[in-house]
């Protein structure tokens, strides 16, 4: 990883180099003119130097420009790769997800708003300079011939960044704009796309596919938006730019008739010095026309910016630890909850023993699996603490901890990747676990078997079928204690005994089972169990 | 490369008009540019012949001068037409590909949509046609524009000039661009390529990274699921060098290209004034020529850099495209047949029974309930109802049709299968409920929301305008179920499939729902696959499903 410092001044390098490409040109330019000034007066010149002249010079050029580029693209990637990391490792450690942008958004995010850095990180900065450099250094050479000319080239020059101002505020607005319908479309479809094959049997299908035209639509006409005022703004340098030359083209020809006797000082213009004034012309121009086209980019830049700044700004709940495997404890601990109270809720002081099971009672939205989520330190209680063996759950003890575990959650995310990679999570899994879990049958029936490829619900599974893979998954570490929340939810009662039976099972080996569920049947087989109430202050 | 083309001949069908616009306009833009800086050098050069000749008074100055400002204004008014025409067209043929793409999507059967990965879908609608929209932009109009360009510009020459310079411009900036694009094209190929599907897989392991953070944690695997996306977009940033490396390259080639034609123009044009077979006039317009159209083959590079992506995407996008049309709006009648009858059906999976034949009817109003155990296929019985497999042997009759004949569009039409999976979007209330009716007025949602005893709940939480997170997150389970049975009620479906409708609600909410559901639809008829006491309650009959 290159440091910041580097990159600063490889940037700084790639602009440098950028101004003494065009330096050069303006020798090539010089060639041009003499030669063609010369030739029309009969003096004798050689082709071969006069073409080998201008080749060379412009060979240089671009070779020194090249270089620059290469600092630049470096200092680019350099720039972008670390705002990426920066974006995943923060999104990695919260321990849940930004309300500011769903998950498609937040990938577009990554991948492909970052990527609209890369043209303004390439040009802003070089356009910057060589606007301050070139113009200046064209202006002296001019005004030495004719200050005619020069007072051209000095009025419509300073027009242009006034106008480039009042352009680049519109188009910031047009880019955010045009940025947050990007994220939206992306939200859009990947809640759709992933619900497809459910809607369609509700009959759906045409009102999503009419949603998304209209979303796709609105897309189109903020981009044409953005575009409208890039063009425009492109367009009114390239008249100033257009006009200059014309301006130059009349007054030089005119002075070189004879039909024109100011402009100059006083010495009659040279062929040679009227060819170089027209080509000097656009060159002017030049800088000032790419630094508008940056300007453009740097639009787009302020608005990502924008987002990565209010993305930054959100104060993200963390968890305990970083989630990464660590040797487990050597034996069944027991769980403690005193004083815990986090977003409003109170919970009651619990104490689970080694090889316990308890069930966690309450209705829907009292808080069970929010306190299954602090146990697992998923998050971090706002008050009061969690003893494992008597000592509180803190960031440093959190990953071991958790590596005792097995977590059953009630709407699992299935993985991209087999039926095997979703219970191993790339961990090879032996042929015990999936047979603990009931899955053997299951995955006779699957088309690949346990090759098979699972949708992001888990689709081609039917509901018991994916929480057995759940349970597989949670019995996979051999953990001590194992916390399920709604583990029979969705499955007929000949299913469901057979899930507790797993369950019990796993508590008769010497595992601790923490379970929330509203199933009377699952519930009245646990020793103990406690209830969860919204609005109390103690149970 | 064949897929690329087949895009952008349908982007051209469908754009005929204002493209063939904007390839003019591009065209004049070239062509005056090069003759707004030839016709200044001439100007110059052939008034500085004048005045040194002393017959300055009887040049016509006001012709050309009146020229240069014309080329000056009309090019600049030229450009501008050409970009708002070009990028307008193609960004509506980009959009209408999008919406192709997805029409195409639910036109595969039922087996390949449920096993679909959002992820690779959302790719190929949003950045695969992305990638699409510079093949016009960037690669044929250029092409094709600059071609003309260089070729008129040539013949003028000819004339205006003299043979040797024209050929000089033709042959270095026709032969040599084209060169370096070919040969480029193959070496920038596996790179472009490389980033893209670098990036991609990037942007879906970022999904995942975030949809399944608590699951990682917890299993200890959340660190190497972010370095495996870290290490995707290093991946994307190593080929992305490599890209820019050869656009530099092929930047500086096209340069070279400009030199070696500016140059060679400039020495047979000096040699050509010595000998006296041309004017130092003339010989000024085939060197400013030659550097104005620098302009036409500077696009080669940016086409280079794009093309591996774009066939890459081209390849993704086009079979997707061919899929077959919906039969949207069919003017068909609706179904008018009642019920459902299945006579010794059962489904297969690699040529085995999954569950014994059933036989079963359910005539308008009435309930007939599934029972049997998780996996015994209660669930494919009712996708066999409607249509969405097709039975292994058996007749399958749903509103006096076989449903497998009918597409799935005149089917949900009359019929509703809502599945276990809560399939519910980001967005408000109301959005979802009106996916199954854009029509549906606010009081008509109220009422089917009474329905299944949500319309309490919500009224303090924001009610219709209660926005839901991605995938419906901030609902509980059971309040989710009972929103997606009230979006099933506003279809008003003469045949309702429910797969464990009341799942996650308690006994008495079970019971009130089910009743709900059987008022608010007194003539349909219902197929429920069941296991609570609650749905079995009002059953007319119950039909056992048993593994084979």
């Amino acid at each position: 990883m290159r440091s910041m410092v580097q990159t600063r001044k490889s940037e700084m390098i790639g602009a440098w180099l950028s101004v003494l490409a065009s330096l050069i040109w303006l020798c090539g330019a010089a060639v041009i003119a003499r030669v063609l000034g010369r030739l029309l007066m009969g003096d004798d010149v050689s082709a071969i130097a006069a073409g080998a002249a201008l080749f060379l010079l412009w060979a240089l050029r671009t070779a020194t420009e090249a270089a620059a580029q290469r600092c630049l693209s470096q200092a680019a990637e350099a720039k972008i790769t670390e705002l990426r990391q920066e974006i995943v490792t923060r999104e990695a450690a919260s321990a849940s997800a930004s309300t500011l942008a769903g998950e498609g958004a937040l990938a577009a995010l990554v991948a492909e708003k970052l990527e609209t850095l890369r043209p303004a990180l390439l040009r802003y900065r070089p356009a910057r300079l060589r606007v301050l450099v070139l113009p200046a250094v064209i202006l002296c050479l001019t005004a030495w011939h004719s200050w005619a000319v020069a007072i051209v080239l000095l009025v419509a020059g300073p027009l242009i960044p006034v106008f480039m101002a009042l352009v680049g505020w519109a188009a910031k607005e047009a880019s955010a704009r045009q940025m947050q319908e990007i994220g939206q479309l992306s939200d859009l479809l990947v809640d759709r796309l992933a619900a497809l094959s459910d809607l369609q049997l509700l009959g759906a299908g045409k009102s999503t596919v009419e949603t998304f035209a209209r979303a796709s639509d609105t897309l189109r006409q903020r981009t044409m938006a953005v575009l409208q005022i890039a063009f425009l703004s492109s367009t009114v340098l390239e008249l100033f730019s257009a006009l200059g030359v014309a301006l130059v083209a009349i007054w030089v020809g005119f002075t070189l008739l004879g039909e024109l006797n100011w402009g100059g000082w006083g010495v009659p213009l040279t062929p040679v010095a009227g060819v170089y004034l027209l080509l000097m012309a656009p060159e002017f121009f030049q800088p000032l026309r790419d630094l508008a086209a940056a300007w453009h980019d740097r639009a787009a830049v302020d608005a990502v910016m924008d987002e990565l700044a209010a993305w930054r700004d959100e104060d993200r709940a963390k968890r305990l630890g970083h989630g990464a495997t660590e040797p487990a404890l050597s034996h069944t601990p027991s769980i403690a909850i005193q004083n815990l109270h986090h977003r409003g809720i109170t919970y009651p002081n619990i104490r689970i023993e080694p090889g316990e099971s308890l069930a966690l009672e309450g209705v829907s939205g009292a808080g069970k699996t929010t306190l299954l989520r602090l146990i697992a330190g998923l998050e971090q209680p706002d008050r009061g603490t969690i003893l494992i063996d008597g000592v509180a759950l803190t960031e440093e003890n959190a990953n071991q901890w958790r590596a005792s575990i097995g977590w059953m959650p009630q709407a699992p995310h299935f993985f991209n990747g087999s039926l095997r990679y979703n219970v191993g999570l790339g961990a090879p899994v032996s042929d015990d676990t999936l047979v603990a879990a009931g899955l053997e049958t299951i995955i006779q029936d699957l088309p690949r078997g346990d090759l098979t490829r699972l949708g992001e619900r888990g689709a081609g599974l039917s509901g018991g079928e994916g929480r057995r893979v759940t349970l597989a998954r949670a019995l996979h570490g051999a953990p001590r204690v194992l916390i399920a929340d709604e583990p029979t939810a969705d499955l007929d009662a000949e299913t469901a005994r057979r899930i507790s039976d797993s369950l019990l099972q796993f508590t008769k080996d010497g595992g601790t089972l923490l379970v929330a569920s509203h199933d009377t049947a699952l519930i009245n087989r646990l020793q103990k169990r406690v209830s969860i109430q919204r609005d109390t202050d103690a149970a | 490369m064949t897929d690329l083309i087949a895009i952008i001949y349908l982007i051209i069908r469908n754009e005929r008009q204002a493209l063939a616009r904007g390839f003019a306009l591009a065209f004049v833009v070239l062509v005056m540019g090069v003759a707004l800086l030839a016709l200044s050098g001439w100007f110059i050069l052939a008034t500085a012949a004048a005045g040194m000749a002393g017959i300055g008074i009887l040049f016509n100055v006001f012709a050309p001068s009146a020229m240069v400002r014309f080329l000056a204004l009309g090019r600049t008014a030229a450009r501008y037409g050409e970009r708002i025409l070009t990028h307008d067209a193609t960004l509506r043929a980009v959009s209408e590909l999008r919406v192709s793409l997805l029409r195409g999507l639910l036109t595969r059967p039922y087996r390949a949509l449920e096993r679909l990965r959002a992820n690779s879908e959302l790719n190929r609608i949003t950045a695969d046609t992305d990638a699409l929209d510079g093949a016009l932009l960037r690669l044929v109009i250029p092409a094709l524009a600059g071609s003309a360009a260089i070729l008129i510009t040539s013949l003028v020459l000819w004339w205006i000039v003299h043979p040797s310079v024209a050929a000089i411009l033709a042959a270095g900036y026709l032969v040599l661009p084209t060169g370096v694009f070919c040969i480029g094209q193959g070496v920038a190929k596996s790179p472009a390529r490389l980033a893209e599907a670098a990036l991609q897989a990037g942007r879906s392991r970022m999904v995942d990274l975030l949809s399944g953070r608590d699951d990682l944690t917890v299993f200890g695997q959340l660190p190497r699921a972010r370095d495996h996306t870290i290490h995707a977009f290093d991946k994307a940033a190593q080929s992305r060098r490599r890209l820019d490396q050869i656009e530099r390259q092929t930047g500086m080639l096209m340069d070279m290209v400009t030199a070696l034609v500016t140059s060679g123009c400039l020495m047979v044009g000096i040699t050509l004034v010595q000998a006296d077979v041309i004017e130092t006039a003339q010989a000024a317009i085939g060197v400013f020529a030659a550097l104005a159209l620098g302009e036409a083959v500077a696009p080669v590079r940016r086409a280079l850099s794009e093309i591996g992506k774009m066939t890459k995407a081209a390849a993704r996008v086009r079979p997707a495209l061919k899929a077959p049309d919906l039969a949207w709006d069919d003017p068909k009648p609706p179904l008018s047949g009642q019920g459902l009858e299945m006579y010794n059906t059962t489904f297969a999976t690699q040529g085995k029974a999954m569950f014994k034949p059933i036989s079963l009817s359910v005539a308008p109003g009435e309930t007939v309930v599934l029972e049997g155990a998780s996996g015994s296929g209660k669930s494919t019985v009712l996708l066999l109802a409607i249509g969405a497999l097709v039975p292994a042997q058996g007749i399958v009759r749903a509103l006096g049709c076989d449903p497998a004949q009918v597409s799935m569009d005149a089917m949900t039409r009359k019929a509703v299968l809502v599945t276990q999976r809560s399939a519910l979007i980001a967005g408000t209330i109301s959005d979802n409920l009106r996916l199954a009716d854009p029509t549906a007025s606010d009081a008509a949602l109220w009422r089917a929301l009474e329905t299944v005893c949500l319309h309490k709940v919500l009224q303090n939480r924001g009610g219709l305008d209660l926005k839901l997170g991605p995938r419906g997150s901030g609902l509980s389970g059971g309040e989710a179920r009972r929103l997606i049975l009230a979006r099933a009620i506003l279809r008003r479906p003469d045949l309702l499939l429910l797969d464990e409708p009341t799942e996650g609600l308690d006994d008495a909410t079970a019971d009130l729902v089910m009743t709900g559901l059987r008022d608010a639809l007194p003539n349909a008829a219902f197929l429920v696959a069941a296991h609570r006491q609650a749905e079995r309650a009002q059953a007319d009959g119950i039909v056992p499903v048993i593994r084979a």
